[in-house]
């Protein structure tokens, strides 16, 4: 991207031909799953599309404020959607990754709590940052009032920035949109490392002691690849900058769930497909 | 409607470009296959080299998918294509001799969906966007499959997973731990190709913007990446083979690093007239 700002392009209106087509690929691919490998890797699959899915919607959540951020003329963290969400999804990932052992519910709540600490740590130094270091209020552009506190934002907002620093409402949203990306990022990584602890051992002909590490590293580097992908689609979404889940564009997320939903279906397939003998 | 931010001056046409690394890095990964005939991991330097030719060509898809303002980034292009390549990259290697064409076929197919998901259900209309991201993924694939070759000498499911290990210096055991999926260098690759592929766009992109001058900074990436890689490959591929990878590496970045600075020279003095944003209708 260029110094000249990038123009949304993408308009928030829905393409009903398109959601449809997205639908049906989504049912053909289930489709090819209960053919190809029924049970565990249907389930697998649709374990995956749901952690998709909620990677997908958590990201609306993220306070994104790329570039304009950085110069304090808008709201939000500065840095891309794609960093964001890979870094809470990550550390979600290694949290609920620890606790795997414990069975899915802990672990995927683990994950969550470790994607919404990462979101909150990363929102309280921003707002350091940008009181103390930089010397700006927090101030939303997009409402007069903040929709949690009640707070007047225009009289904090300096003339000629979409607003800047953190509101509380974008706060909280950094904290869900954590919370649900750790959740969505482990459990993908679980479905599939439960998966390829049973397989695994057929296909290479080994002990499942022996296995383990290649099992547990396929599934870590999968969980990471899939959030990688949702969250570029989600960025893509969203086009650059969102304030939390009381921005506009924040009603664009039926789009994303169709295209996380595919697309997570397309990649754990495929993931799936590895330790189905063809 | 999109806006097109920067105008194409001069260069060697995209087709051209990826035509060209297409078949350098397919005969480059086959070349490797040498190791299978000479019972050797000597010629797995050749995945260097098929790394480096499919990042010259993603970096120049990188340019003309954000030509257009996508709004999120250069680095995100990187991502997804590394995203959506490695799952292409893991699978292919079920194929054995043929896991680079499978690579190949599987990465178009998912990156053709995940291009449509983008431009008609996100509704980005983007005119580039299909074809861009169709060839990420095959770039991020190939690149992935160019390092496991390099690190492992190998490019099959069976040698990426297992290695051996020497107990007491000369009872050599399989080991599962010991190997590019198991040890979890796919991860290290993973990030070694990703910032290899969005850094060159995201540093020269501007007015000031010279085709030669990004495609030469992707190749001194490229090597530096395959300095990293060829390092590692110490763990699992003959010492002989691992110094081989290293040397090429080596001169290969020097030489790169050395040309760029001249470029960067070049250019530096020079001054261009950012006309205004020309506004373009959308298909």
């Amino acid at each position: 991207m260029s110094a000249v700002a990038a123009k949304p392009s993408a308009g928030g209106a829905m393409n009903p031909t398109a959601m449809v087509v997205g639908l049906v690929m989504l049912i053909i691919l289930l489709a090819i799953a209960w053919k190809m490998a029924p049970g565990l890797g249907l389930m697998a699959l649709i374990g995956i599309i749901i952690g998709g899915v909620l990677i997908g919607f958590g990201v609306h959540f993220v306070p994104v404020g790329g570039a304009p951020a950085a110069m304090g003329q808008a709201p939000g963290i500065a840095t891309g959607v794609a960093m964001l969400a890979a870094g809470a999804g990550v550390a979600g990932l290694f949290g609920g990754a620890w606790a795997a052992e414990q069975g899915l519910v802990v672990a995927v709540v683990t994950g969550g709590i470790g994607g919404g600490l990462m979101m909150a740590i990363t929102c309280m130094l921003v707002n350091f940052v940008y009181v103390f270091g930089m010397g700006i209020p927090a101030a939303s552009g997009k409402v007069l009032k903040d929709p949690i506190t009640g707070d007047s934002q225009p009289e904090y907002k300096s003339q000629g920035t979409e607003g800047h620093g953190l509101p509380f409402v974008s706060f909280v949203g950094g904290v869900i949109g954590g919370i649900l990306g750790g959740a969505g990022g482990t459990l993908i990584y679980i479905e599939l490392l439960d998966l390829y602890k049973v397989t695994l051992p057929t296909v290479l002909n080994a002990s499942a002691a022996n296995v383990l590490p290649v099992a547990v590293s396929a599934a870590g580097m999968f969980a990471i690849a899939l959030f990688l992908v949702n969250a570029v689609l989600t960025a893509y979404n969203i086009t650059g900058t969102i304030e939390g889940p009381h921005d506009p564009k924040f009603k664009r997320w039926p789009r994303a769930i169709v295209a996380s939903a595919v697309a997570s279906a397309l990649c754990g397939l495929v993931a799936i497909l590895i330790v189905v003998p063809i | 409607m999109s806006v097109k931010i920067e105008v194409i001056v001069g260069g060697v046409p995209h087709n051209k470009i990826m035509i060209a690394g297409f078949v350098c890095t397919l005969v480059c990964l086959y070349l490797s296959y040498l190791n299978v005939a000479t019972n050797s991991t000597l010629f797995s330097f050749f995945g260097g080299l098929a790394a480096v030719a499919a990042l010259i060509w993603g970096s120049h898809t990188i340019k003309v998918l954000c030509s257009y303002g996508i709004g999120t980034g250069v680095p995100s292009a990187g991502m997804i294509a590394f995203g959506s390549g490695i799952i292409a990259m893991l699978f292919a290697t079920k194929f054995n001799v043929y896991a680079p064409i499978v690579a190949v076929i599987l990465g178009a197919v998912i990156g053709l969906i995940l291009g449509y998901l983008s431009n008609a259900v996100l509704n980005m209309k983007i005119p580039a966007m299909v074809q861009a991201l169709t060839e990420m993924a095959v770039v991020g694939a190939l690149t992935l499959m160019g390092f496991a070759v390099l690190i492992t000498g190998s490019f099959t499911f069976a040698g990426l997973t297992t290695g051996s290990v020497k107990i007491l210096g000369f009872i050599s055991v399989p080991s599962y731990q010991v190997s590019f999926i198991g040890g979890g260098l796919t991860a290290v690759a993973f990030l070694l190709g990703a910032i290899a592929i969005q850094h060159p766009f995201n540093a020269c992109l501007g007015p000031g913007w010279k085709q030669d001058r990004m495609l030469i900074l992707t190749a001194e990436c490229g090597f530096l990446s395959m300095i990293v890689a060829a390092v590692m490959s110490f763990a699992m591929v003959n010492v002989v083979a691992a110094v081989i990878s290293l040397i090429v590496a080596l001169v290969c970045w020097g030489y790169t690093y050395h040309q760029y600075i001249l470029l960067s020279k070049r250019d530096a003095a020079a001054w261009l007239d950012s006309k205004p944003i020309p506004e373009m209708e959308g298909p």
